[in-house]
């Protein structure tokens, strides 16, 4: 039975992810309890505070040895959204530079406001430029493919091979990465209106 | 791109929608906060603002309530304010479903809680709202406690300040504009988007699909609507629209995304 772990990690707003999962009718707990996890069939990290702040955090609490047991080991269908997708780089910039969780190589950097002077942060919904097919996007068409953004800091990588998307805010960032089992995207579904209701049906449905 | 945005703000006294003239005159009843917002929800707004307007500790939970509600339900982006003065405050919005918290009359008195706030919630947390109005021809001033308050802060500086204060986001609202649905103040709007680099959301004055286009086009990065949306027959959807035959850059329409 399909189960979702939404991690603790004592930050901020996470129940606006399990209000979107229980209003799709699936069974999630926002827990750090590792048995918990364990039993879980999927594993989603929500994005909420600072990089460096985040993965103290997880580790504070003994999950980042979890969530590596659940996704390495037993390959569960895994969802980073924004600072949760961030902190799986390997190093970040957010006040100060930090270690990251380390699973991708990838930094994650301020958006420079560019020659346009745009804001920052980004802030709003912007389209998704996918590219190349994932089921976390089956169904989607480009007029759908338009999510809430809010961040001031993108991950960059040289690993081309993982970028599943990017999104042009003056110029083009990473907003979703995918490999294997993991799937993480810079945007918020929780807070993307159908659009966002509907990759989390196609995550929830995943058998990688 | 960055889509421009459509928010409507629902003014709340004792968990009941109102609307009044220049924040003062004028009360009406404007229906029941969540059913109001599940119909905006299904135009396809993009945003909610929800303020309360003559906080107390009964109108705070009742609020807290409200957004619980609503963010069970619907599934975007909600800012909650008023009557903020503490990390509590804003933790207890935030746990009941805002994404933003909204402070004003707190951050003129203690000028270190905007930057103490946004440390420990993240900037994109935090959203400062000013609500000013001119004192006399030209000169604007800040004013507080929901406009009975007047202050030394031209709206710019202080805009400016909460900036370097790390905040996430600017509403400004003019007083004198609020409900009258005569159109935004633009040349305010264009004199904080030539200094600002956060996010502006503009308030106070909407009354027709001409004036969402003009906001636009002084600089502003959302326009917060109340009046034009509870006491006209024009929606989100019919805004959008319009915007978007206009060469803005706005969400699809839901009814053309089902």
């Amino acid at each position: 039975m399909t189960s979702v772990a939404i991690i603790d990690y004592g930050r901020g707003n996470v129940r606006s992810v399990y209000n979107a999962l229980d209003y799709i009718g699936v069974d999630a707990e926002i827990t750090d309890d590792p048995a918990v996890i364990d039993n879980a069939s999927h594993i989603l990290l929500p994005g909420v505070g600072a990089f460096g702040d985040a993965v103290e955090a997880l580790h504070a609490r003994g999950l980042p040895e979890v969530l590596h047991r659940n996704v390495f080991e037993k390959g569960k269908p895994f969802l980073g959204i924004c600072v949760g997708m961030q902190v799986l780089a390997a190093t970040g910039f957010e006040h100060g530079e930090h270690a990251g969780l380390g699973w991708l190589d990838a930094a994650v950097r301020r958006i420079e406001p560019g020659p346009d002077c745009l804001k920052i942060p980004h802030m709003g919904w912007n389209q998704v430029d996918l590219v190349s097919e994932h089921p976390l996007f089956a169904g989607f068409r480009p007029e759908t493919l338009v999510f809430y953004f809010v961040h001031s800091f993108a991950v960059t990588t040289d690993d081309t091979d993982k970028i599943l998307g990017t999104c042009d805010y003056g110029a083009p960032f990473v907003c979703a990465l995918a490999w294997d089992n993991i799937v993480t995207t810079q945007f918020h579904p929780e807070k993307s209106q159908d659009s966002g209701i509907e990759l989390l049906e196609n995550f929830v449905d995943w058998e990688p | 791109m960055l889509k421009q945005r459509i928010i409507p703000k629902f003014l709340l006294r004792d968990g009941r929608l109102v609307k009044y003239r220049r924040f003062f005159d004028d009360e009406r009843m404007a229906g029941n906060p969540v059913s109001t917002a599940k119909v905006y929800n299904d135009y396809g707004a993009d945003e909610f603002i929800v303020l309360d307007i003559v906080p107390s500790a009964e109108s705070q939970q009742q609020v807290r309530d409200i957004v619980k509600k609503m963010s069970e339900e619907i599934f975007m982006p909600f800012t909650v304010g008023g009557g903020v003065t503490s990390l509590e405050d804003i933790n207890a919005l935030l746990r009941a479903g805002a994404d933003k918290v909204s402070v004003n009359s707190h951050a003129v008195r203690n000028p270190e809680f905007v930057a103490s706030a946004a440390r420990q919630f993240g900037d994109q947390c935090i959203t400062v709202s000013i609500d000013y109005k001119d004192i006399s021809p030209g000169v604007p001033r800040v004013f507080i406690d929901g406009g009975r308050e007047k202050t030394q802060h031209n709206p710019v500086d202080w805009a400016l300040k909460m900036q370097d204060s790390n905040c996430g986001e600017i509403l400004i609202t003019s007083i004198d504009r609020d409900g009258m649905m005569t159109g935004y103040d633009t040349d305010m709007i264009a004199a904080l988007d030539e200094q600002l680099d956060v996010p502006l959301v503009v308030s106070g004055g909407c009354g027709g699909l001409q004036h969402c286009i003009d906001a636009f086009g002084a600089g502003a990065s959302a326009v917060a609507i109340s009046s034009l949306f509870l006491f006209t027959d024009h929606s989100p959807i019919k805004l959008r629209s319009h915007l978007s035959s206009n060469g803005i850059n706005v969400r699809a329409s839901k009814t053309s995304r089902n």
